[in-house]
């Protein structure tokens, strides 16, 4: 029986819950568009480009002069990276990117990348000469640069980590891909103690920033060589004693406690100098916590046991709210290098039990550039950057990133949406509409087909959403599944058998090169149309487009000088924005919090907030 | 039967059954649509020469019957295999489980000095206002989630500054003398085992409140009292040596959960415990770790319902072991 007493307890419980899901009920997109004031008022940091780097002897050491204003010594700087940490502090055999990250702070490379030009500069080596034909590369060693046990750093050194490690295939094997040019790695000899001459068999653009690899010390190496590739990989793992390591970076590994955190010291005889020939780097100790996720990334931040933060979309507008009264400030290091897109399968093979394995119907669709520039015409760009992200975004309308150095600049602002446009270009196919605004084909098909993501990432679901409802006012029926994500990419590499997805590959904003898996016709990463066996040797259905592509790319790899490969990258560019094989749709802001204590803090677009970690100085 | 011969007897017996839950458990992973290799398919720069030197190198290439055998023959040696990142699997394990015991073990002894106790006073004050009061609060106990009220503890040591949010020891830890070691590791310990004494708290003193009350109804209880025994006689001679029987097997199953109870509450505070590192093998379909991580848990499970029944043996000498 229910007295009055449990009765008021039972709808207090009732409110109470209804009130807790309610907090949970979310709708997919919100139904207006809301103008997030977050990025207007954030604008992108503004870059000084301080000069070049000099190089300066003091008693026969050739040191590098740092650019910044000089600092204070002492004090740590508190990072962050989310996952299980680093698997390995061996730099050559890293395979996820927090090993590579520490491993190369530990261990410098040849050349570096200026994070404000993305030209490379002079590292270890105190000058790079190229000859006119690009295939030699004569490179001089600053003289008296030491490992961290004292035994001098020469030319044998690089030509052990070339020849020995990495075109023998120890460690990594993608670092052995990267440098072969036509199948073969580049011959690596010592001209003299300070002088090394790479040649490469022909004239190859994208080698100059494989010098950035990290230089190994032979007499450490060369007998843990000699024991096979299994005990290289296994060399100066996680378990090593930190005294173990000789290194040549600025940090060197203290101490690394398992899922917690890794600790770096400073390098008391490091080569880059301050303006008052100080050596840097200024912070005695770089800590680097291992954290299992996002949140807890944050939930660090706020309570200040670490100093820097990147801070995703949702997060921005509380950070921008709470840095009025907190002890950091938000860098915008405007759109980062993902390249979000929308693909459709153009694919018109059969799979090997002879079956297509796009239907035929598609198929016409699919490959009709019409039927590609109405799509990109609806999608409404400006919609999913304030809505998925919360204004904290760029449309994309280039196969460049915007940060690239190789942007087409014609083409970044790309075109405003426009139905009226998109129904011409369908109208030109012979596409056509019923009384009630349906979408069919020449041959009075149904325009329908599914799209896929990977289901979980929220925002690419979010804008998988938002491109059915603008496809959907054009007339076209569009069914979106997120699926889990092994099963999309068995799809895209393996099975092939899929119409349209949204997903993202990851681009360097520095060598348009990287993508050729992705734009060469027989690349592993030609989603659009993915060709299989015999097809990627006997090309008998090769687009004009594809063709063309083809030929940029091997054209780009031949050419050195910077303004012509631009141009051939322009024109890369151009044919994709015409030809529509992937519609990009948007790029996330990079946004960081850093805590204001830090001096000499130059972020780049480029570069990000670290770049310059040797004169990043505590202040007071 | 002797001791002796009966754990030999229940080791014997475990063998087929451990040798089952091995065969389903990698069977279960295998049927899973995770592919250790999706990110570096997606990856433009990994030819396909390096992802099939992979494909080898994690023994994806051979039927699944032989990648069994290949884990079944070296883990009967003792090896555990190597984790797709190419580190020893039993490293890794042991890099990790005595984080976890530390935490697992301090919460069973407070959790049992605390709870033993509580139940037996509740189950004394039947219906006293103590006795509701503590009601309400181990209801309350078992009813909220750890994750939950994990995070809301979280959310407490990042708005006071109180308490580190996760880990185990600050920056600077090796520095310290013994005692700032221990303070250290106390502080950065006290959020993850109050969430975990909290949660078991309640249904152990429960479980002992319930026991000493059906006991304390039974009729040797009222002829002792009859024939005039000391009360204090009556509840710690007869009536506890009986009600604790029950929590004699309860005490088995805390074995079993000492490497794995903890994992949820370890995830959310960032404990470099197991619970992270096997969430993050099955996420990645890490196979040897996985494997590694189950059979452990299964021989746990197993060695904890042993040690139950002989410790039941010793405490109860009515009961016999056949």
């Amino acid at each position: 029986m229910i007295n009055k007493k449990n009765l008021i307890a039972l709808i207090l419980i009732l409110f109470t819950a209804i009130f807790l899901f309610k907090a949970c009920v979310r709708k997919d997109v919100p139904e207006t568009i809301v103008k997030s004031t977050a990025e207007n008022s954030l604008k992108v940091i503004k870059i000084k480009y301080p000069g070049e780097y000099k190089t300066k002897e003091i008693n026969g050491v050739e040191y590098k002069v740092a650019r910044g204003i000089p600092g204070k010594f002492g004090g740590s700087l508190h990072t962050s990276t989310i996952g299980e940490g680093p698997k390995t502090f061996n730099p050559w055999s890293a395979k996820d990117a927090t090993s590579s990250t520490i491993g190369e702070m530990m261990f410098d490379g040849l050349i570096n990348t200026d994070a404000y030009t993305g030209q490379t500069i002079p590292q270890l080596a105190k000058s790079v000469k190229i000859n006119k034909a690009g295939t030699e590369y004569i490179i001089e060693l600053r003289k008296g640069l030491k490992w961290s046990d004292g035994k001098p750093i020469t030319s044998a050194d690089v030509v052990f980590t070339w020849n020995d490690i990495v075109a023998a295939g120890f460690g990594n094997t993608s670092m052995r891909d990267n440098i072969l040019i036509k199948g073969q790695p580049p011959k690596v000899e010592a001209i003299d103690k300070y002088t090394v001459k790479f040649t490469t068999p022909e004239t190859f653009a994208p080698f100059l920033r494989q010098l950035s690899l990290s230089i190994a010390p032979k007499h450490i190496l060369e007998p843990v060589i000699k024991q096979g590739k299994k005990t290289f990989d296994a060399f100066w793992g996680v378990t090593t004693p930190p005294d173990q390591f000789v290194t040549s970076g600025m940090f060197k590994l203290s101490r690394y406690i398992p899922a917690q955190r890794v600790e770096l010291v400073r390098n008391t005889n490091y080569y880059i100098i301050d303006k008052l020939d100080r050596k840097l780097p200024y912070l005695n100790k770089y800590i680097m916590f291992i954290v299992g996720d996002l949140n807890n990334e944050v939930l660090k931040f706020e309570s200040g046991e670490i100093d820097m933060l990147s801070v995703r979309g949702e997060n921005v507008a509380r950070f921008k709210e709470l840095q009025k009264r907190s002890d950091y400030t938000l860098y915008n290091l405007g759109p980062d290098t993902g390249t979000m897109f929308l693909s459709f399968n153009e694919n018109t093979r059969k799979n090997d039990s002879g079956k297509y394995y796009v239907d035929p119907v598609k198929q016409k669709w699919f490959n009709d550039v019409n039927f590609r520039k109405a799509v990109d015409y609806a999608i409404d760009r400006e919609g999913i950057v304030s809505n998925v992200l919360g204004g904290i975004g760029s449309p994309l309308f280039t196969s460049e990133s915007l940060s690239s150095i190789f942007l087409n600049q014609k083409l970044k602002n790309g075109h405003p949406r426009s139905l009226k446009v998109a129904k011409n270009y369908l109208k030109k196919s012979g596409f056509k509409w019923d009384k009630n605004g349906k979408l069919y084909d020449k041959w009075n098909n149904r325009v329908e087909f599914n799209l896929y993501t990977n289901a979980g990432n929220t925002e690419r679901e979010s804008t998988g959403v938002m491109i059915k409802q603008d496809l959907e006012e054009l007339g076209l029926k569009v069914n979106f599944k997120p699926i889990e994500f092994n099963v999309l990419v068995g799809k895209l590499v393996d099975s092939l058998d899929w119409d349209a997805i949204i997903i993202s590959l990851t681009g360097s904003p520095l060598e348009p090169h990287s993508g050729r898996n992705v734009w060469s016709s027989t690349g592993g990463l030609h989603l659009f149309n993915q060709r299989t066996g015999k097809y990627l040797t006997e090309q008998t259905d090769l687009k004009p487009w594809e063709k063309e592509l083809d030929n940029l790319f091997e054209e780009g790899a031949r050419t050195i000088d910077f303004n012509k490969r631009h141009k051939i990258y322009d024109r890369y560019q151009d044919i994709i924005y015409n030809e529509l094989p992937l519609h990009y749709l948007y790029s996330p802001l990079r946004i960081y919090a850093v805590r204001n204590k830090f001096g000499n803090l130059y972020p780049t677009p480029l570069g990000g907030v670290t770049h310059n970690l040797e004169e990043i100085y505590v202040k007071n | 039967m002797s001791i002796p011969v009966y754990i030999l007897k229940r080791i014997l017996q475990t063998l087929p059954l451990l040798f089952l839950v091995s065969v389903m458990s990698f069977l279960i992973i295998k049927l899973s649509p995770v592919d250790p290799l999706a990110e570096l398919k997606l990856n433009p720069s990994i030819s396909p020469q390096t992802l099939q030197a992979e494909k080898v190198r994690l023994g994806l290439n051979l039927p699944i019957y032989k990648q069994y055998w290949k884990w079944l023959s070296s883990a009967t040696k003792g090896d555990l295999g190597i984790s797709t990142s190419g580190e020893k699997v039993s490293d890794r394990l042991m890099e990790r489980i005595p984080n976890t015991l530390l935490l697992t073990i301090i919460t069973i002894v407070i959790t049992w000095i605390v709870a033993v106790p509580l139940g037996i006073f509740a189950a004394l004050h039947w219906r006293s206002t103590t006795d509701r009061i503590l009601t309400v609060i181990s209801s309350l106990g078992m009813a909220i989630p750890s994750f939950f009220f994990a995070l809301l503890l979280l959310i407490f040591a990042v708005k006071t500054g109180w308490f580190p949010v996760g880990g185990l020891t600050s920056v600077g830890f090796e520095k310290f003398n013994i005692f700032q070691k221990f303070l250290d590791m106390a502080h950065h310990l006290f959020l993850p085992v109050l969430v975990l004494t909290t949660i078991s708290l309640a249904g152990l003193q429960r479980q002992m409140r319930g026991n000493m009350l059906d006991i304390l109804e039974a009729d040797y209880i009222k002829m002792a009292r009859a024939k005039g025994l000391p009360e204090n006689m009556v509840i710690y001679k007869h009536a506890l040596r009986n009600a604790i029987n029950p929590m004699v097997t309860m005490l088995g199953f805390e074995f079993a959960s000492l490497l794995s109870g903890a994992a949820l509450t370890e995830f959310v505070f960032q404990y470099p415990g197991l619970g992270r590192l096997i969430l993050e093998a099955v996420l990645k379909l890490d196979i040897n770790l996985v494997m590694a991580s189950l059979m452990i848990g299964a021989i746990m499970l197993i060695l904890g319902n042993l040690i139950a029944d002989i410790l039941l043996k010793l405490v109860d000498p009515r009961i016999t072991l056949d």
